[in-house]
């Protein structure tokens, strides 16, 4: 410091004197003439307004509803708290209920409908009478865990799946949907799709039940589902019992296409969980037909106890 | 398939059961591999012996699911997988498996019901969610294989209709607990 130049610091202590004149002259000017109690020197001008700013600040930060506080745009809603829903036993068990509902729900309508008739009609009257036994059988599974039952179809199987297919099969005025042209070909083909993901929903279920002891009475279900779909294959497909595809068979036995056929008594080797497609309807203006991929049910179709609650 | 170690259905407390196999179900995950390839051997002996008809390849493909639920298991079980069959049970129904279609195919039929009785069983005894769900899936194939082959003996799907649906009064072969 010693060796600072006096002459220097003069300079530098005037000129910012002069720009603090300059900058705040302004402010003086507008308030000048003001009705203030007292006089506002530039000093007490400071004071008052950093007091106001910081008190503003405050405020601001405190959250004062009733205070304008900083300028902001909107305001952010309160987040709803998200609903705890765990893949527990009793929501797989009243998910399995609601799927048997939707099955019976189908053979119930294609019985009021009189789709089928004869052979057809009667087995689709056995499969129905088995899916009224496990949908029982699934209840009181639920109930006996502390659940409360699920009676009613699964609601979004029915609205994505179900009521799309019954109404390509049997038509609808209203939204002027042509009834199918072989309704009894058609109703068969949505069965072995149901009966084939019933059965893979149970199996989906085997390693996601918690209690062991479940797992052999799901798949007691289980094996029915799957017995329904096999029949069904040889009903649709009785030259071909086993499918090939995939199989490291000698060429001989192999089928001689490369799409398998739509149905068999046997398809593959596991029990698979992949979308079964299937074709209804009338032909559209192109002469193509509507494929709906039935799939087993996912964590958004599953029947959680708290939706009892939400009507 | 709660996150939790520990899960609570009501009242009732269920540990949250483990991936892969314990040496318990590793017993039993071999016996069921065993039982396979005994399946696939009578499979093969009477496509050999002339069975079939017009069907023979779908009994080729029977045979070749059953080496696949053999393979799949051994891919679960490695070192411990015994990959030999079960002499006992291919001696007791190799009779049934020859040339006359219509007799091989509900010897079939009782041979796959038999597999489906004992993998429900076993269901009820592994503990590990791996094991159990090669067994599920197995299991869904096995039932099919029940319908196909009442097919093949001649049996009508509407008239004989529980011989496709209904798993027989059959003894399961698992081990007991």
């Amino acid at each position: 410091m010693s060796d600072f130049n006096r002459d220097e610091l003069r300079r530098a202590l005037r000129d910012t004197a002069d720009h603090r004149r300059d900058a705040l002259g302004p402010i003086v000017e507008a308030t000048r003439g003001l009705n203030f109690t007292r006089s506002l020197s530039r000093r007490r001008f400071f004071i008052a307004g950093g007091a106001t700013v910081s008190f503003a600040a405050l405020v601001a930060a405190c959250g004062g509803s009733e205070s304008a506080g900083i300028a902001r745009l909107g305001d952010a809603p309160t987040p709803n708290k998200l609903v705890e829903a765990d893949v527990t036993d009793i929501a797989l068990l009243r998910t399995a209920t609601s799927l048997e509902h939707n099955a019976i729900f189908v053979y119930e309508a294609v019985a009021r409908a009189g789709v089928l008739s004869g052979d057809a009609a009667e087995i689709a009257k056995r499969f129905l009478d088995d899916h009224r036994s496990h949908a029982e059988a699934t209840a009181s599974l639920t109930t006996g865990l502390g659940g409360t039952a699920y009676s009613k179809p699964n609601p979004r199987l029915q609205s994505i799946y179900i009521d799309p297919a019954l109404t390509l099969i049997l038509g609808d005025e209203e939204t002027g949907v042509p009834a199918t042209d072989d309704p009894a070909a058609d109703v068969l083909a949505l069965a072995y799709a149901l009966e084939t993901i019933a059965g893979a929903t149970y199996q989906a279920y085997v390693p996601l039940l918690d209690d062991k002891s479940l797992r052999a009475a799901a798949m007691g279900i289980g094996d029915q589902e799957a017995r329904h779909a096999a029949l069904l294959g040889v009903v649709l497909n009785p030259g071909r019992l086993v499918s090939s595809m995939g199989l490291p068979i000698a060429a001989e036995y192999q089928e001689d296409t490369d799409s398998p056929a739509a149905a068999y008594a046997s398809p593959s080797a596991f029990g698979t969980q992949a979308p079964v497609p299937v074709t209804l309807g009338a032909p559209g203006e192109t002469g193509t037909r509507t494929t709906v991929n039935l799939e087993t049910p996912s964590l958004n179709s599953m029947i959680y106890e708290y939706l009892d609650n939400e009507g | 398939m709660s996150t939790s170690p520990v899960s609570s259905t009501s009242d009732k407390v269920v540990a949250t059961p483990p991936r892969r196999p314990t040496s318990a179900d590793i017993e039993l995950l071999a016996f069921a591999q065993s039982a396979e390839l005994s399946a696939r051997d009578l499979y093969e002996q009477a496509v050999a012996a002339g069975a079939g008809g017009d069907q023979v390849a779908s009994l080729v493909a029977l045979g070749a699911h059953h080496d696949a639920y053999a393979q799949s298991l051994s891919a679960l079980l490695g070192t411990d997988a015994p990959r030999e069959r079960n002499d006992v049970l291919f001696s007791a129904l190799t009779t049934g498996f020859g040339p006359d279609t219509e007799s091989m195919a509900l010897a079939a039929h009782g041979l796959e019901n038999t597999l489906v009785v004992t993998h429900t069983d076993l269901l009820g005894l592994l503990e590990g969610t791996e094991g159990a769900a090669l067994v599920a899936s197995i299991l869904i194939g096995e039932s099919r294989h029940c319908a196909a082959m009442a097919a093949l003996a001649g049996k009508s799907p509407v008239s004989d209709i529980d011989l496709f649906l209904k798993t027989s009064e059959v003894d399961s072969l698992a081990p007991k607990a």
